[in-house]
């Protein structure tokens, strides 16, 4: 600004801090970070190439990748409109029967069907949505627990599927040094398409009414937002990607079989995860994921695959719901203490 | 041509009719009261016309159309905006966030766009300006007294300009200092153009400021004519104090 500024300028740069259109200058530093997180991602697998001794940090990598696609995915539909599915295991399962099916009748490969394997997962909800979202509040909870039912149900009795006992797929045909980098690449993108989903949901006014909806549905409705549209859209939304990481993992398990991809409650992990990261938030199911998985991972090296792992994880969790009852990210929020680098919106 | 027109509208809950047989219109340029006792049925009937409820029997017509039976946001989207005896607002929402939220939308391509557009933050904070509390615009809404959510209310409610505005009691709860504020506005917009309809219990703001005035009992419209009119009518009479 000039030295003598003219009321004019001064008005004017006023208006634009008023309106907040003043740019934070670290926000670039939250880009430098992220940016290169996902170049160290990227690049991790090299030293499995080299050196034979990094499977398992690929495998858990992958297995975080998973969650975080689930927890992000969720979020739109728990986190962002309110509803709270205990169901969107569902949506992975499904993704793993379609890829998994093509793999064994037509020979396509999970890693080229997998989109396809998420439009399926995404009319599966569109189409459950248009029948349970017209209901609200909890009846729509019990409602995402029955679809889980309903389809371990069709698919235990589904006997070209394999029935219960399900049915095991032909494995990726690469030496055991190599096999999980496809996998590795596969996850980390749907991880990051979700996640990316997610952000770009939260920033738009689809989000906005998704948010009006989880607020005051009726005030929502009444202000001119179409909310079963809203619902349904974000239920079916939510479904994508965790049908693309169904097909991968199901490809990676190389089996399909309904106990394991239907389980009851198989979703209240992820409902954890996103609760434990801070709901309604675009961070919080990353970190709630990160945690959640590490936490197990430790108290299972720790304590064997016993119940304490189980009650060790629990414990945890519960002393960090104690200091975070918003969850870590929307806590930290509330409280305005939340690091640039963990603000995405 | 009546802007709003309610023929025979009937809603019953149970084995309860909430608003009988009601018919009345609803002039377009006009400040129209609307009172009653307590369980009249006033608050049902704009539930009525926002969509919220549908009617047993009976038709609703607004500028022509019938709008029965549409959900609210479509009536919503045809120039009917409505505020809440009790102020409810997006209470994680900052206030801009709750007003641009009221901004209409047109298919897909809209909802990709971001949340807050410039236009419509300018226009917001207008809004907010000229009902005096642009100073909250980025405070978390359930932070604001209750005035000051029923100013939001009023705020919000403009946002996608509408024809017609549905104030549910806008004096309950506000201090006679602010009431001359929310009087004043609608007043200003009023000269600009837009019609209200306005559920009321505070006799002298109905009397002060709508013409005409109609009465509902049990149900049904008593009476519909000027403040004066009305204030002399018996059956009126009879229908707050009791008959005689």
């Amino acid at each position: 600004m000039p030295e003598n500024p003219s009321r004019d300028e001064i008005v004017k740069a006023r208006k634009e801090v008023y309106l907040g259109s003043v740019v934070a200058p670290r926000v670039e530093s939250r880009k430098l970070f992220l940016f290169s997180l996902l170049c160290a991602l990227a690049l991790f697998p090299l030293l499995q190439v080299a050196s034979g001794r990094f499977n398992y940090w690929l495998h858990m990598l992958l297995f975080t990748f998973l969650n975080v696609t689930m927890a992000a995915s969720w979020n739109i539909i728990g986190g962002y409109a309110g509803y709270i599915s205990l169901g969107h295991n569902v949506f992975s399962g499904i993704g793993g029967y379609v890829a998994g099916a093509l793999l064994i009748f037509y020979g396509l490969s999970p890693f080229l069907t997998a989109p396809l394997a998420g439009v399926v997962a995404c009319l599966f909800g569109l189409l459950f949505g248009l029948i349970t979202l017209r209901t609200r509040g909890s009846a729509f909870i019990i409602a995402t627990i029955a679809l889980v039912l309903l389809t371990k149900l069709g698919l235990d009795n589904w006997e070209l599927l394999g029935g219960t006992n399900g049915v095991s797929l032909p494995l990726l045909p690469l030496p055991a040094r190599f096999v999980k980098l496809p996998f590795y690449y596969g996850m980390l993108l749907t991880a990051v398409g979700a996640v990316y989903l997610s952000y770009r949901i939260r920033h738009s006014k689809f989000g906005l009414g998704l948010r009006a909806i989880a607020q005051d549905e009726t005030k929502a409705e009444v202000a001119g937002i179409p909310t079963s549209l809203y619902k349904i859209l974000a239920f079916a939304i939510s479904g994508f990607f965790p049908g693309m990481a169904g097909a991968l993992w199901a490809y990676y398990l190389t089996y399909l079989r309904p106990t394991i991809y239907f389980a009851i409650l198989g979703a209240a992990e992820i409902v954890l995860m996103v609760l434990l990261g801070g709901r309604g938030t675009v961070a919080g199911p990353v970190l709630g994921a990160v945690l959640l998985v590490a936490m197990n991972e430790f108290f299972v090296a720790r304590f064997g695959s016993t119940e304490l792992n189980i009650a060790g994880t629990g414990l945890l969790m519960l002393i960090i719901l104690i200091f975070f009852p918003e969850g870590i990210v929307g806590t930290l929020r509330d409280r305005k203490k939340l690091p640039r680098l963990l603000d995405w919106g | 041509m009546a802007l709003l027109e309610l023929n025979e509208v009937t809603k019953r809950f149970g084995g309860l009719t909430a608003v009988d047989r009601c018919s009345f219109t609803v002039e377009a340029g006009t400040i129209t009261g609307l009172i009653g006792p307590n369980g009249a049925g006033k608050t049902t009937v704009f539930n009525l016309i926002s969509g919220l409820l549908k009617p047993d029997v009976g038709k609703i017509l607004f500028a022509g159309e019938e709008v029965n039976g549409k959900p609210p946001h479509l009536i919503t989207r045809k120039g009917i905006a409505r505020t809440f005896q009790i102020a409810r607002e997006f209470e994680e929402m900052t206030v801009l966030e709750n007003v641009i939220t009221h901004s209409p939308t047109r298919g897909l391509p809209d909802l990709l766009k971001r949340s807050v557009l410039k236009e419509e933050r300018e226009k917001a904070i207008a809004l907010l300006e000229f009902v005096g509390i642009a100073h909250l615009a980025y405070e978390e809404a359930r932070k604001l007294s209750y005035g000051q959510k029923k100013l939001l209310e009023l705020a919000c409610a403009l946002m996608a300009d509408p024809k017609l505005i549905l104030l549910d009691e806008p004096a309950g709860g506000v201090n006679p200092r602010l009431l001359e504020r929310i009087v004043e506005h609608i007043e200003t917009l009023h000269r600009q153009g837009t019609t209200f309809l306005i559920i009321e219990h505070k006799m002298d703001l109905v009397m002060g400021l709508c013409h005409p005035v109609i009465v509902m009992a049990y149900g049904k419209v008593l009476a519909k004519g000027s403040p004066e009119e009305i204030q002399e009518d018996p059956r009126v009479l009879d229908a707050y104090l009791g008959a005689a």
